[in-house]
């Protein structure tokens, strides 16, 4: 398992496109990828529920990718928020 | 919006013709006198599209409407109950019948001095203007056109009487030539002016008087400059008299006889008795106030401060002209800061409300009608939003006699009277920072306070969704389907003016640029995610699919502001619940694009997915998921083409209408 922490330093936080991006980006994965802010963690796949977490700038959010290709998944997932969040 | 419906509405709410005594309308409001009050169906009449508040007052159904609308609705009106015109006067005569008699008397008062306050606020902005340049350049008041300008600023006063009984004559129906006569008698230049009765008294010099009633008593004979009460019990007299002679005199001598008769009755009677022994109860009204007023530490002044919107509601505080006028007199009018305290205080009290209430509706009444109080003009303030909530009205109440007795202590005097709020300052250019602190307090007091204590009221809320519910049709949602959430007008959204939306990154649906700022549920289903920023809603169906409504574009960075949330997450809701409001002005003030995308996020799921574009009314099907057989290719050139005739209809839809 492949886990990593990240604040967020983008304005707005985690909102409705970035969060798409993010659903995107990891739907070719077989991995599992969930996401944690505080003690709510939901599924990195579900735009819903990720949206619905209303993460915001200075937020500590906390992934974990479990599955075949959990390190590029990861890598994928962690370029894209040092890149955009 | 749309008058004619609006107008329709009320005609029905009101119980139709069958149920209407008359009709008028003033600068905001429509003003009904119906024949049975308890026929109206007031909950209604407050929800109907265009109306923004609905009081009874007076015997008057009042229903406020708004600037520049009020007359258009009122035409629909007049067509569709098939009344005539009727003007304010009418009404109020009508509404007048019902009253009890003090009331009756107060409400004269007050509709004698409504239609001449434009002359003396004109007179009374001349003078606060005059009075503040004259400070600024000393020199200046030994300018020939400053002469002029002052000559200007208190003819009004001077002449008040006239006015008065010209106004006078026209509520109680007499001649108002007549009546014009009547009040330059009572300023005839050969009485002597009241006021330089007091300057004559102390240089010792004698008020000539006149033997009248054969000797009875002696009269001083001195005229009614600034006068008010004695005018208006004259002209009614006057009026009175008047129409019984007209009724006893025969016709061929009528029109000689009765005007002789009526100047020199009335006249006499005037000068002789109405005149002093009014101008002496007048003596009395202006000694209470002062006396109220001077009650140390501003404690006076703060119980005037807060009674003051209570006679705003009951229509009596066009009558403290008089007593400002007195004041005038004798020097600076103090009664001035009172009622601008109260009148501010009300206004952010309002203002308080506005900011903090969720409800669309009531927040885009409360603003434009808390702006107005600090301009003086309290009644859509106090008679649209803090009566109705009655906290605000207290917060109000409290805040007006704090700074009033603010003012007071700082001795705030005005020159002028007719305006209160933030023109006040010119008639107060004695008092700038004074004047400043006093309406600072007032507005922090009450503000405060009504920010504290306003709480939006739910059970309004939910009566108002209940209420607006039946209005859309009744929908069977069928699985795959998705009916419009707002009103507006739906394009692809491939269109929509974002990247990510458009790429279709959250998924393929639809954009709807909203004309109304409600969001209803687009099929039953369970509400998966709502964000902090309100602006976006997720929601799945039963059968599997999952739709974001997002409201506008980068809408997300206004944090909330203009939006509001009627759902939560883990709700099941019905097609066509509303969830949520937002303020489409707000959107586009921001600098957003209110285009709200409508997005399957699971699209993937599904074959491929048919969308309806063009005008749609709330629950039109917009999104149906597609056929396996369709043949995706051919369906995105129809949509294209579509979309293209679409826009074209659009354009001439609105250049139609632009040239109706």
């Amino acid at each position: 398992m492949k886990e990593f922490s990240y604040t967020i330093t983008d304005s707005v936080g985690i909102h409705a496109r970035p969060a798409g991006v993010l659903v995107k980006l990891i739907k070719p994965f077989a991995s599992k990828c969930t996401i944690t802010k505080g003690d709510k963690t939901e599924e990195l796949g579900k735009l819903m529920k990720v949206m619905g977490m209303g993460i915001k700038c200075g937020d500590t959010v906390v992934i974990k990718v479990e599955g075949s290709d959990e390190a590029a998944a990861a890598e994928t997932i962690e370029n894209f928020f040092k890149e955009n969040l | 919006m749309d008058y004619r419906k609006c107008a329709q509405e009320i005609y029905d709410l009101v119980g139709q013709r069958e149920n209407l005594v008359s009709a008028a309308h003033c600068a905001t409001r429509l003003r009904l006198v119906t024949n049975d009050n308890s026929k109206v169906d007031m909950k209604k009449l407050e929800d109907v599209d265009g109306v923004k508040g609905v009081f009874s007052s007076n015997g008057q159904l009042q229903i406020i409407i708004g600037t520049g609308a009020v007359n258009k609705v009122y035409d629909e009106f007049l067509d569709i109950s098939g009344m005539t015109a009727a003007t304010k006067a009418d009404v109020k005569a009508a509404a007048a019948a019902k009253q009890p008699l003090p009331f009756r008397m107060v409400k004269a008062l007050g509709d004698v001095f409504v239609p001449i306050l434009p002359a003396i606020v004109a007179a009374g902005l001349i003078m606060g203007l005059l009075e503040g340049m004259t400070k600024i350049w000393p020199d200046m008041a030994n300018s020939g056109t400053y002469q002029i300008f002052h000559l200007f600023s208190n003819a009004a006063f001077v002449f008040l009487p006239i006015l008065v009984a010209v106004s006078a004559a026209r509520v109680f129906g007499g001649n108002i030539f007549l009546g014009a006569v009547i009040g330059m008698i009572m300023v005839h230049t050969d009485l002597v002016n009241a006021w330089s009765v007091a300057g004559m008294l102390e240089n010792g010099e004698v008020i000539p008087q006149a033997s009248v009633w054969f000797g009875l008593y002696k009269i001083n004979l001195t005229g009614y400059q600034g006068h008010v009460i004695p005018v208006i019990i004259a002209v009614w007299f006057m009026c009175f008299l008047e129409k019984k002679l007209h009724e006893k005199v025969p016709e061929m001598i009528d029109l000689f006889v009765t005007p002789l008769v009526t100047v020199l009755v009335t006249g006499y009677l005037t000068l002789t008795v109405f005149g002093p022994i009014f101008s002496t109860l007048e003596e009395w009204i202006l000694i209470a106030v002062q006396w109220i007023i001077t009650i140390p530490y501003g404690l006076g002044a703060a119980v005037a401060g807060a009674i003051y919107p209570l006679t705003v509601v009951a229509g009596v505080h066009h009558m403290y002209n008089t007593v400002e006028a007195r004041m005038l007199g004798t020097g600076y009018n103090t009664w001035m800061p009172i009622a601008s305290s109260a009148n501010f205080a009300q206004g952010a009290a309002c203002f308080a409300v506005a900011l903090k209430t969720k409800n669309q509706k009531f927040k885009t009444l409360a603003l434009p009608s808390s702006l107005s109080a600090f301009l003086g003009i309290t009644e859509p303030a106090i008679f649209g939003v803090n009566l109705r909530l009655v906290k605000p009205l207290v917060c109000g109440m409290i805040g007006g006699a704090v700074g009033a007795a603010v003012g007071a202590m700082l001795g705030i005097g005005a020159t002028a009277y007719g305006v209160t709020g933030l023109f006040g300052f010119l008639t107060c250019a004695d008092f700038i920072w004074q004047y400043a602190i006093m309406l600072a307090v007032s507005f922090a007091v009450s503000f405060a306070l009504s920010w504290i204590l306003h709480r939006d009221q739910t059970d309004d809320g939910e009566g108002e969704a209940a209420a607006e519910e039946p209005a859309l049709p009744e929908v069977t949602c069928e699985p795959g389907k998705v009916y419009a959430p707002i009103k507006g007008n739906v394009i692809p959204s491939a269109e929509i003016p974002d990247e990510t939306f458009a790429a279709g990154v959250l998924g393929e649906g639809i954009g709807i640029e909203p004309e109304e700022g409600v969001v209803y549920a687009p099929f039953d289903g369970e509400i998966s995610s709502t964000t902090d920023t309100r602006h976006a809603i997720g929601i799945s169906s039963p059968d599997g699919m999952e739709l974001l409504i997002h409201v506008g574009v980068n809408t997300v960075a206004m944090e909330g502001d203009g939006f509001e949330l009627f759902c939560a997450e883990g709700d099941q809701v019905k097609a066509g619940q509303k969830l949520m409001t937002f303020d489409i002005d707000k959107i586009k003030a921001a600098g957003y694009s209110t285009t709200t995308a409508v997005l399957v996020t699971n699209s993937d799921d599904y074959p491929g997915l048919t969308i309806k574009e063009g005008a749609c009314e709330p629950l039109d099907c917009v999104i149906s998921i597609t056929e396996e057989e369709a043949e995706p290719a051919e369906e995105v050139t129809e949509t294209v083409e579509e979309v293209t005739e679409a826009a074209e209809e659009t354009a001439e839809a609105v250049e139609e209408a632009t040239e109706v």
